[in-house]
């Protein structure tokens, strides 16, 4: 499979890797986190049940609460926090709380937006991304379908 | 983002720990908003004050500010608390979140914050003024510092509030400038009877515009001069909630909008919407789930109540008694509970049957009930989450069915 590459704008710097968890739908994470255990706990949300911590996790926007930037950092305390965030335009306070959970926990959760191409599309859930937010990629490693005839063909 | 050598040097940790961790975040946010510099502020109200919202992580940045020795550069004032500091042990909150909230507030007030605990600073000691800089969280007092006094904020989230405390500035971008603050949209009255409005109407009148302005800035045209400042308070909290509106001008009242052309910076609103009995009964619709129904429990003060309001309930209260099914309460600040006490107002409501609270907010207070009326667009908008159906009503015709005046 040839790599695929998006070019994207840096909202917080940092490199990561991991397993995508992707929704096409705004994610409020005030109402939709539980931070102690990194669960979509909004029944309305497609994502609910899922577990964000240790996933590229990717969705559009967020959705306006005051409180988000400390369930980012409540989540990067319990280390349930997201590996790293893809949007389509980062919410500001989110970047807060990886500001200051790279201050206070030191950990790094990069963060990109305003892609060139829409990622929504793209990615599917447990494809392997690469989120080089110094550089401003998103790189698409491998996808699931391609994990899969990997695994059949050994 | 241009940086004094002051500013460079908090940056780098050369004013300690906290000043370092407040200008980073700062920064961050001036970067992402392409602020060209910081702006001093006046003073900071605080949104993320209750353990309930900032959870452990927040109490961790508090109490490092506050032990690293940190002090608030400017008056900051504290929004609601997750407890009532007095009573809370009458409304099942667990011990653990009462001592995380007193932990809370030990650090703030080390750092020199005003326990005002209260989401309407704006009804007692902020010393607001036209085209003043201010740096506020919560969306309805940011709402009323814009449109009412004409101060200017942009609406902050939650632990950049506390930095901007820290070091008494903020980035300047959105409304601190004077091109983000022209009108857009231009709302007009059409045959309403706005003398006659009730808090709650004003209420249902913000949300609609706030649904139809979203992120534009909206001038409403036709509020009657003799408005109060309760019916404000509603006004600019609805407009919060139904859209993320900030800023209103509302012509004759915001300072800076005495005409609508004023109001749109001498340009013509992008667009024209007229308001009939119509659009505002199409709120009540939404707001309201249930038709016939009777309440388990009534709300009044959200946001909280100022002594007038509190003087009104009392009023109609008085030598009454609330209805044995139903559960009243009444949310204030604890200044406006030590005046209204002082006025003999709190004895009036409680003889009657009624709770006044406190310091905090009806998020934070456990209930069993399942059909709330509340005379608050913003609570019966996102309470729904703890009630199975909510009932908006005027805050007189709430009062009423609490003591069975109505059925």
């Amino acid at each position: 499979m040839r790599k695929i590459k998006i070019r994207c704008h840096t909202v917080f710097k940092g490199i990561a890797e991991g397993e995508a968890l992707v929704t096409k739908q705004p994610l409020c994470l005030y109402d939709s986190l539980d931070p102690k255990s990194g669960n979509i706990i909004n029944r309305r949300h497609e994502l609910f049940g899922e577990n964000v911590s240790g996933k590229i996790l990717v969705f559009p926007y967020g959705i306006g609460s005051s409180t988000s930037a400390a369930t980012i950092l409540e989540a990067s305390r319990c280390g349930k926090a997201p590996k790293a965030i893809i949007n389509l335009e980062t919410e500001p306070v989110i970047a807060v709380g990886a500001v200051l959970a790279e201050k206070l926990y030191g950990q790094i959760i990069p963060i990109v937006d305003k892609p060139e191409t829409n990622p929504i599309e793209l990615i599917k859930k447990d494809d392997v991304v690469k989120v080089d937010a110094n550089q401003g990629l998103i790189e698409l490693i491998r996808t699931q379908a391609d994990s899969l005839t990997r695994k059949k063909n050994n | 983002m241009f940086l004094t050598d002051e500013e460079q040097a908090m940056l780098n940790g050369e004013y300690g720990e906290a000043a370092e961790i407040a200008m980073s975040v700062l920064e961050k946010l001036g970067d992402i908003y392409r602020a060209d510099r910081m702006i001093e502020v006046e003073n900071v109200h605080i949104d993320g004050a209750a353990y309930g919202w900032i959870d452990d992580a927040g109490l961790e940045l508090v109490e490092r500010f506050c032990n690293s020795g940190a002090a608030f550069k400017v008056p900051a004032t504290l929004n609601p608390s997750s407890i009532d500091f007095d009573m809370w042990r009458e409304f099942r909150v667990t011990a653990s979140i009462a001592k995380k909230q007193f932990r809370l507030a030990k650090a703030f007030m080390k750092m020199g914050a005003i326990p005002t605990w209260t989401c309407a600073p704006y009804q007692y000691c902020t010393n607001l003024r036209f085209g003043q800089n201010v740096a506020w969280g919560e969306s309805n007092a940011v709402g009323f510092a814009n449109t009412v006094v004409g101060a200017r904020t942009e609406r902050l989230g939650d632990l950049a509030d506390i930095c901007a405390a820290v070091v008494g500035k903020y980035p300047r971008f959105g409304l601190y400038l004077d091109e983000n603050r022209r009108g857009q949209i231009l709302f007009k009255l059409d045959q309403l009877d706005a003398q006659s409005f009730t808090c709650t109407d004003y209420g249902v009148l913000g949300f609609f515009v706030g649904s139809i302005a979203r992120a534009r800035v909206p001038v409403v045209d036709g509020i009657p001069k003799n408005v109060n400042n309760d019916q404000l308070k509603a006004f600019c909290t609805a407009a919060a909630v139904g859209g993320r509106v900030s800023l209103s001008h509302i012509c004759g009242v915001t300072p800076e909008s005495k005409t609508t052309t004023e109001a749109c910076g001498g340009t013509k609103p992008e667009e024209k919407i007229t308001i009939g009995i119509n659009e505002l009964d199409e709120i009540r619709e939404k707001l309201n789930t249930l038709r016939g129904g009777k309440p388990d429990l009534i709300c009044i003060g959200c946001p909280h109540c100022s002594v007038g309001e509190l003087m009104k309930v009392a009023h109609i209260m008085k030598g009454k008694k609330v209805e044995k099914h139903i559960k009243l309460l009444i949310f204030t600040s604890g200044m406006g509970k030590t005046l209204a006490r002082e006025m003999g107002i709190i004895d009036v409501i409680e003889k009657a049957g009624g709770k006044v609270i406190a310091d905090t907010c009806w998020n934070f207070i456990p209930s069993e009930e399942d059909i709330l009326m509340t005379d608050s667009v913003k609570m019966a908008w996102t309470s729904l989450r703890k009630f199975t159906d909510v009932i908006l009503n005027n805050t007189e015709r709430c009062i009423n069915w609490a003591v069975g005046k109505i059925d």
